[in-house]
C-alpha cells in the first residue's frame, strides 16, 4: 500500500499546531515512514503545490480574502480535509472581535498603514469548506494529533473525547475553581482533551478549545453571573477563542 | 462481629503494622477545599475527619482510564498484566462508600462477571471509618448510613479510642499482628459508642423521603420538571465522575503509529454525555438533555430498585456538592415527589 499523500497548512495563526506537530521529535520517525508529506512549508523547502492529496491538515482562521482561494484549492486537491486547532475550527481569537467592523480594527490598531492590505472578519475553516474532522486546541494536543494519524492510516476516522474539561479536571481531582475558588472557569462547556492542563496548575478553563457541541451556554452564564461576575467579561472571555460558534452567537443573538 | 478497642494514641503504630498486609490508601487533605484517596507511608498523613473525598475509592478498582488487551494484525491479542497480586488496604471509608462499593460488586457479579474487578476487589481489604455528617450528607435517608458488611475492620470514634469492629478473618489477621495495641472493649465503651451514635443522628440535616418513590417517578415520566433541569444541566459529567456507584465505561482503541498495533482501553463514561446514547447510524435515542437527565434518576431510583431491590445511591452527597448548576439530587426528588401529589 502507497502512503497517503500529506499536506500541512497554515492560514492566519501562530502556526501553533505546526509547531505542535514539529515537536513530536520522538515520533517524527515514524511519522514520515507511515505519511508521505508532499507539503509543509513551516518544516520543508521543496513543496508540492499542485498534487492531490489524501490528508490537508489546516490550521489558523481566514482573515484574508487570499486564503478564501487557497483554502479552496487546498479542499478540491485533497480527499479529507482537517482543521487544525482551535483558530482553524473555531476562528480563534483573531475573531474576538468580529462584532466590531475590520476598518474600524484597522484603523486602531494599525493606523493609516491599515489602509494598504485587506483583512475579513475571521471566519473559521467550516464556514467556507467541508471540513471533515476538527482537531481543537490552542494549541492541538500532541497525543490527540497522533492518535488522529494513527486512525486515519488505519483507514478510520478518529474518535476523541465529545465530553467537557470538567469531567478531565474531575477525574484528576482537581479543587472545582468555579465552585469553591469562584473563579471564572469555562470547564463546563469547553471540550476535553487537554487533560484538563490548566485547571491542574489552579488556572481556571478559558475555553481555548472551543465549546462542546451541546454547550448550555445560557447555564454558563447564569452561573457565573450568580457568582458576581459582569456580562461583559463572561461574554468577553466566551468571545475570546470561539466567538464564531454557533451556540455562542445564538446566545448572544438572544441577550 | 468480635469488637475491640483501639487507643487513639496506638493509631500510628497499627497503620505501621497495617503495610505488612499491602499498600495502604487512606484519605489525605489537597487544600482546605478537598480530601482525596491517596497512598500514605504513616498516619499523619491521614485527614481523619474528611467528610468526602472528591473521587470515591472506585478510582482503585474501577480507574478511570483502564487498559483491557494489545492487540496486533497478525498476532491477535494479548492481555494486560494488572497486577494481580498486588495487595492494597483502602483505610478510612465511610458507611456510604462501603455501600458504594457493595452496589459495584453486585454490578459486576451479574450474568457477566468481570473477573478484571473481582481480582482488584480481593486484592483490596477495606477499613471503615465512622463520621459526622455535614449539610450533603443524606445516607440516613438511603439506609446507607451504618454498615454491616463490606469491611474487613471499621474503626468508631469514640473521643480517645477508636472501638473496632472485626468482621473478616482478615480483619483478624490484622488486630492480632499488633495484638498488644488492642484493648477490651467495656461497658463503658459501648456506653460511650451508644451516645455517639445518637450524636451522630443529630447532624443530619438533609432528609429524602424514599416510600413509593418508583412508582411515583413512573408516575411522573412525562412530569415538566425533567425538561426544567435539563435547561439547567451542563451535560459536564462532573456528578457522574464523583459518583461511588456510577460504573459506566466507554471502550475505545488507542492505535499506535506502526498502523499494525494498538490498545483496547476503557474509560469512565457519563449518561449525561451527548453522545452516550449515539448508536451506529447517526441514531441518537437520548438527544435531549431533558431526557439524559431523567435517565440518570430513573437508573438510581427506578431501574436499579425494580433490578436489584435498592436503589444505585448512597447518599454521600458528592453530586450535589461538585454540580456547577447546583441540581441537588434531594430537591428533585422531593420536587418530582410533589409533582405527584397535584
Amino acid at each position: 500500500m502507497s502512503k497517503p499523500k500529506i499536506g500541512i497548512f497554515g492560514m492566519t495563526g501562530c502556526a501553533g499546531e505546526q509547531i505542535v506537530i514539529l515537536n513530536c521529535e520522538d515520533e517524527l520517525m515514524d511519522i514520515l515512514k507511515l505519511l508521505d508529506i508532499r507539503s509543509f512549508h513551516t518544516a520543508m523547502s521543496k513543496n508540492d503545490e499542485k498534487c492531490s492529496l489524501d490528508i490537508a491538515f489546516v490550521e489558523g482562521a481566514l482573515v484574508h480574502p487570499e486564503e478564501e482561494i487557497s483554502l479552496k484549492e487546498i479542499r478540491k486537491r485533497s480527499r479529507l480535509l482537517i482543521a487544525l486547532g482551535t483558530c482553524a475550527v473555531w476562528g480563534g481569537v483573531a475573531a474576538m472581535k468580529n462584532e466590531v467592523s475590520r476598518q474600524r480594527l484597522k484603523d486602531i490598531v494599525y493606523g493609516s498603514p491599515g489602509r494598504i492590505f485587506k483583512s475579513i472578519p475571521a471566519q473559521p475553516l467550516h464556514s467556507l469548506v467541508k471540513v471533515d474532522f476538527s482537531i481543537s486546541g490552542c494549541p492541538i494536543e500532541k497525543e490527540q494529533f497522533l492518535q488522529a494519524v494513527a486512525s486515519l492510516v488505519h483507514g478510520d476516522i478518529p474518535v476523541l473525547p465529545k465530553y467537557a474539561v470538567c469531567t478531565e479536571c474531575k477525574i484528576n481531582e482537581n479543587t472545582c475553581l468555579l465552585l469553591e475558588k469562584s473563579e471564572l472557569c469555562l470547564g463546563p462547556i469547553t471540550i476535553a482533551g487537554c487533560n484538563a492542563r490548566c485547571a491542574n496548575c489552579g488556572i481556571p478553563c478559558s475555553g481555548c478549545r472551543g465549546p462542546v457541541e451541546e454547550a448550555n451556554i445560557a447555564s454558563e452564564v447564569e452561573i457565573l453571573e450568580e457568582r458576581g461576575f459582569t456580562l461583559r467579561d463572561i461574554y468577553n472571555q466566551l468571545r475570546t477563542f470561539a466567538g464564531p460558534a454557533e451556540a455562542i452567537q445564538t446566545h448572544l443573538a438572544k441577550r | 462481629m468480635q469488637i475491640v478497642k483501639l487507643p487513639k494514641q496506638n493509631l500510628d503504630k497499627f497503620i505501621k503494622s497495617l503495610s505488612k498486609f499491602g499498600q495502604i490508601y487512606a484519605p489525605i487533605k489537597k487544600d482546605a477545599n478537598t480530601s482525596l484517596f491517596s497512598k500514605i507511608e504513616d498516619s499523619s498523613q491521614i485527614d481523619l475527619g474528611y467528610n468526602r473525598t472528591l473521587l470515591p475509592p472506585k478510582k482503585y478498582l474501577l480507574p478511570p482510564i483502564d487498559s483491557m488487551f494489545r492487540f496486533s494484525a497478525e498476532a491477535g491479542y494479548e492481555e494486560v498484566e494488572h497486577g494481580v497480586d498486588e495487595k492494597s488496604i483502602l483505610f478510612g471509608v465511610h458507611s456510604c462508600d462501603i455501600h458504594g462499593l457493595r452496589i459495584l460488586d453486585l454490578v459486576f457479579s451479574g450474568r457477566y462477571v468481570d473477573n478484571h474487578y473481582f481480582t482488584g476487589r480481593k486484592n483490596t481489604s477495606i477499613i471503615g471509618l465512622s463520621c459526622i455528617p455535614d449539610d450533603m450528607c443524606f445516607c440516613r435517608s438511603m439506609g446507607t448510613d451504618f454498615v454491616e458488611n463490606g469491611f474487613d475492620l471499621f474503626l468508631s470514634d469514640i473521643d480517645q479510642s477508636y472501638l473496632v469492629r472485626i468482621a473478616t478473618s482478615l480483619g483478624d489477621d490484622m488486630v492480632r499482628a499488633s495484638q498488644s495495641l488492642f484493648k477490651e472493649v467495656g461497658k463503658e465503651e459501648i456506653e460511650k459508642h451508644k451516645k455517639k451514635s445518637n450524636e451522630m443522628q443529630k447532624h443530619f440535616k438533609t432528609d429524602i423521603e424514599l416510600y413509593n418513590l418508583p412508582e411515583i417517578m413512573d408516575l411522573e415520566y412525562e412530569s415538566k420538571t425533567w425538561e426544567e433541569i435539563g435547561e439547567k444541566c451542563l451535560s459536564c459529567g462532573s456528578c457522574s465522575m464523583v459518583c461511588p456507584t456510577c460504573y459506566c465505561y466507554d471502550v475505545f482503541d488507542e492505535l499506535s503509529l506502526d498502523g499494525k498495533t494498538g490498545e483496547r482501553k476503557t474509560r469512565w463514561d457519563s449518561c449525561l454525555f451527548e453522545d452516550y446514547a449515539l448508536v451506529a447510524g447517526g441514531t441518537n435515542f437520548r438527544s435531549e438533555r431533558s431526557a439524559r437527565v431523567k435517565n440518570r434518576y430513573f437508573h438510581k431510583h427506578r431501574g436499579f430498585v425494580a433490578q436489584y431491590g435498592k436503589p444505585s445511591c448512597v447518599g454521600c452527597g458528592r453530586c450535589i456538592q461538585s454540580c456547577p448548576a447546583k441540581i441537588n439530587v434531594v430537591e428533585v426528588i422531593t420536587k418530582i415527589r410533589s409533582d405527584a401529589y397535584v
